[in-house]
């Protein structure tokens, strides 16, 4: 059994970290424009500079990088809460409700969930954080499904699943006391990978104008780094670092689960 | 012999079945996302005749354009008009342009998303596969084909959105090799470019996948066999191995057309390229609901078909697909 190490969750708490260190030394409101410091490179008091019409950038990344990770997480849970008790469901009924779920699952696992994103958010007119989570959720619960399928098929034969059996435990009560407490550790292995994905499409869907209400988005400053790509390359790069570290730091904390097994 | 041509019709009887039932599926696939389509677009605030005409607009007016878009049925008839208008390949013309179809504007765009697709597929697989051979064939030390795997790994594990725009101003800002992004003039050069960062991630989960299937193929006796029969190396992975690993290749492929599809949207947003991307962008910002609704569609069938492909592909290449059906 590997031990669980408390390193792999270093890089994520270190951008927590940063993000509230650094709504606390900018002191002042997100998002305040000041034309006269407009695309200024980066200096001492603003360590990422400025964007477009003066917005400090420190601040922003900061906050949409701590944002983003909730949304994260929240996306991640709520697919594992869904997904695992499906597919242990699904692998103990057998037969057609069980090739009905794999099935689904392979179909959504290639389907183009950007495009159905982006068709879904095109009926809200302005997306908030919520709206953009519950697009991701429906397809967000497919590889907990698929790992528990899997793993269910295995343990379906178990000896201890007979001997629940053998004692009268329900089917319900088999599946939510003996089956899904034993999926968890491999499920929550999907955590960080999940989570990671979040992060990037959340970014992606606000690169392309389907952004969050608040502007505050990784995606977002990407979108004014391509833009300004010649005069102020600072901003590209801040833009693609805070989407590099932030889903890293969601893979590399994913591994501590990997622990627990 | 009668034995032999009876095995053959069974297992074109089998391999047709396969295809008929993939059909069925995707076109069950293609009407669901577009009802859902259909029903999230309803749902869409703002009326499109006010967005036509104006906010000055009067209310006979507004009445008028809603009856020639058909937006004053109940909602039923107008599901039923918009699964004519699919099966028909007719939505009726594009609300913001009136005069130009709807189906036009998304075939006019579906070709350029079609093109930067297929090129990556094409790049992402060649170069996949051939990082697998490379670490799997007896060319190179322990060293570099685990110097190879690492590289797939962090590839794989890269993010598309974060890469692609510090590429583009490393090769187009500085190094000037490549066109800038939103150059008219790009053509060729700049499809490449775009493929070519859209392959990589392509690449990386294709090379991964292949040289874990091949590594399982190296074992077996049929490749030592070609060896003593004196096939050189690249004749023995290229002709003997490759085709028995085509199964996985076109799974992995298969699997990420979705991420593929959603990458072209981003890309075609960072190089300003026309497609099927920034259709859906446009017709939804002018809520223009059949362009909208066929834009959609659209890139579910560009999925639909692909996937298809990717099938049709693996039974030409591997005999043994053929017959387990």
């Amino acid at each position: 059994m590997k031990r669980r190490s408390v390193a792999t969750l270093v890089p994520l708490a270190a951008i927590l970290a940063a993000s509230s260190m650094g709504a606390w030394l900018v002191r002042e409101p997100l998002g305040r424009l000041d034309p006269t410091r407009a695309w200024s490179p980066p200096s001492w008091t603003r360590p990422f500079g400025c964007g477009e019409a003066g917005i400090d950038l420190t601040s922003v990344v900061l906050s949409a990088e701590r944002r983003a990770i909730a949304l994260a997480v929240a996306v991640a849970l709520s697919g594992l809460l869904i997904g695992t008790p499906l597919g242990a469901a699904a692998a103990f009924a057998r037969g057609r409700f069980e090739r009905l779920v794999a099935r689904a699952c392979d179909l959504v696992q290639a389907f183009p969930t950007f495009i159905l994103a982006l068709a879904v958010l095109s009926a809200v007119p302005h997306p908030s954080r919520l709206h953009i989570g519950i697009v991701f959720a429906l397809t967000a619960w497919v590889p907990f499904a698929r790992l528990a399928l899997a793993q269910t098929r295995v343990l379906r034969e178990a000896s201890f699943v007979h001997a629940a059996v053998a004692l009268g435990c329900g089917r319900t009560a088999l599946l939510v006391r003996h089956v899904v407490p034993n999926l968890l550790s491999i499920a929550s292995v999907q955590l960080g990978s999940s989570g990671a994905a979040v992060v990037v499409s959340e970014a992606a869907l606000a690169f392309v104008g389907f952004g969050p209400r608040d502007g505050v988005s990784l995606g977002g400053v990407l979108d004014q780094g391509v833009a300004s790509m010649i005069r102020a390359p600072h901003v590209l790069a801040v833009g693609a670092f805070g989407v590099f570290a932030t889903s890293a730091a969601m893979l590399v904390a994913g591994k501590w689960f990997e622990g627990t097994r | 012999m009668p034995m032999r041509a009876a095995g053959d019709l069974a297992r074109a009887w089998g391999v047709g079945r396969l295809l008929v039932a993939r059909a069925v599926e995707s076109l069950t696939v293609v009407v669901a996302l577009a009802s859902l389509v259909f029903v999230a677009l309803r749902w869409l605030p703002g009326d499109p005749a006010r967005l036509v005409l104006g906010d000055e607009a009067s209310a006979a007016d507004l009445a008028r354009v809603r009856s020639i878009l058909h937006l004053d049925e109940p909602l039923w008839a107008q599901y039923a008009r918009f699964l004519r208008g699919l099966a028909t390949l007719d939505l009726g013309d594009s609300y913001r342009r009136p005069g130009t179809l709807a189906m036009a504007r998304v075939l006019g765009a579906l070709v350029p998303t079609a093109e930067l697709a297929m090129v990556a597929v094409g790049l992402g697989a060649v170069c996949g596969i051939a990082a697998a051979i490379a670490a799997s064939g007896p060319w190179l030390g322990p060293r570099a084909r685990s110097s190879i795997e690492n590289v797939l790994v962090g590839m794989a594990a890269a993010p598309l959105l974060a890469f692609a725009p510090v590429a583009t101003w490393a090769l187009a800002v500085r190094a000037r090799v490549v066109p800038l992004p939103g150059d008219p003039d790009a053509g060729a050069t700049g499809l490449l470019f775009a493929a070519s960062l859209l392959a990589i991630p392509l690449a990386a989960h294709v090379g991964r996948i292949a040289r874990v299937a091949l590594a399982d193929v190296a074992k077996q006796s049929f490749l030592t066999v070609a060896v003593a029969k004196g096939a050189r190396p690249i004749r023995v992975w290229c002709v003997h191995a490759l085709p028995t690993v085509a199964g996985p290749i076109a799974t992995v492929v298969a699997a990420q057309l979705g991420a593929l599809l959603g990458g072209a949207v981003v890309l075609e947003r960072l190089f300003e390229r026309w497609g099927l991307g920034m259709l859906i962008i446009e017709a939804y910002s002018t809520r223009d609901l059949p362009v909208l609704e066929g834009a959609v569609v659209a890139s579910g069938l560009l999925f639909v078909a692909a996937q298809a492909l990717g099938t049709a592909v693996h039974l030409a290449v591997d005999p043994r697909a053929r017959a387990d059906r």
